[in-house]
């Protein structure tokens, strides 16, 4: 049986921001874009978590960076997006295009 | 010299250091620096610290989840071994025909032997599952909980104070600790033997370590 991976609301998000960041996506601009652009203050141990889930399902890859003395010495992990990545986002966005192409107008009940 | 203020709170750092777990902690807490050096408050670092700790517990749950489920049907095995078999195992074994000490160890130690293997096959159903399986890794952690369960099991002879014997019967004696930490304390048992019996690799072999880039 072929063992498909989906990506869930957070991992969605996070992967979309580390797109849109390129070179620069680690930790601390990945929550500034989310809360920008999504208006989601996410915590930085939520975005590792989504990461750590990104990996493991090869959707993302890291490298680390110089470690510097405004992070007490520690480096930062820049993270990447993989090809497979890619192409699941890819599909995602299609999947989302055709279910909202078909939702009519949207009408709130009163509850 | 850096003042107290630009310095986040020493303890939520040795907290994000000794308790948080997961692969990405350094890093993690060079983040939280960087924002708290940004402008962020001394609640706000205890906020993603405390937050950090939940979901670093939560992802390791889900990437050990098969030791869990060793340490749970071993410990629930061993909480109900001695109630249904005793009897049929000392016949089974022939324990009180072997010369003593022998027949003392085999009497004491099949219930932990025969829980810890049938455990050891749950155990080994998850590794395989993850990939990780190795006889190594299954024969480590069944020596490490046999050694793990004689010790604990011996050294309450040490405390006389913490068994009472039962109305009726004086030779019997029981613990007087509450069962849910006798639980508890036998789940950590099957625990820790499984974490150092089975070193699982964090899921890094994806990671690059060689990227080195300037900030």
């Amino acid at each position: 049986m072929v063992r498909r991976n989906y990506l869930g609301e957070m991992e969605l998000m996070v992967l979309l921001a580390v797109v849109r960041l390129g070179d620069d996506a680690y930790g601390v601009p990945i929550s500034k874009e989310l809360l920008l652009i999504a208006q989601r203050e996410v915590s930085v141990g939520s975005i590792y978590a989504a990461l750590e889930r990104l990996e493991s399902k090869g959707f993302v890859s890291s490298s680390l960076g110089e470690p510097t003395p405004e992070r007490g010495g520690r480096a930062k992990r820049y993270f990447h997006v993989t090809r497979t990545g890619v192409r699941t986002l890819e599909q995602t966005r299609e999947s989302l295009t055709r279910l909202w192409s078909d939702v009519p107008a949207l009408k709130g009940k009163s509850a | 010299m850096t003042s107290k203020k630009s310095n986040p709170p020493e303890f939520a750092l040795w907290w994000l250091r000794h308790m948080c777990p997961g692969q990405h902690n350094e890093v993690l807490t060079g983040d939280l620096i960087e924002r708290f050096r940004e402008g962020a408050t001394r609640g706000w670092f205890w906020k993603q610290t405390l937050i950090a700790s939940i979901t670093g517990a939560a992802s390791e749950l889900r990437r050990r989840w098969a030791f869990f489920c060793y340490a749970i049907i071993g410990s629930a095995a061993m909480c109900l071994m001695p109630r249904y078999a005793p009897i049929k195992m000392s016949i089974w074994l022939h324990w009180s025909e072997l010369p003593w000490p022998l027949s003392q160890f085999v009497f004491e130690g099949a219930a932990p032997v025969v829980v810890t293997l049938v455990a050891l096959s749950v155990l080994a159903a998850g590794l395989l599952i993850e990939h990780s399986f190795r006889w190594t890794y299954i024969f480590r952690t069944w020596i490490i909980n046999i050694a793990l369960l004689t010790v604990s099991h011996y050294s309450i002879d040490l405390f006389p104070r913490l068994l009472r014997p039962i109305p009726g019967d004086p030779y019997v004696k029981v613990l007087i600790i509450p069962q849910a930490v006798q639980v508890l304390f036998l789940v950590s048992t099957f625990l820790v033997a499984a974490w150092l019996g089975c070193p699982m690799k964090p899921s890094a072999s994806k990671v690059r370590q060689t990227g080195h880039k300037t900030s």
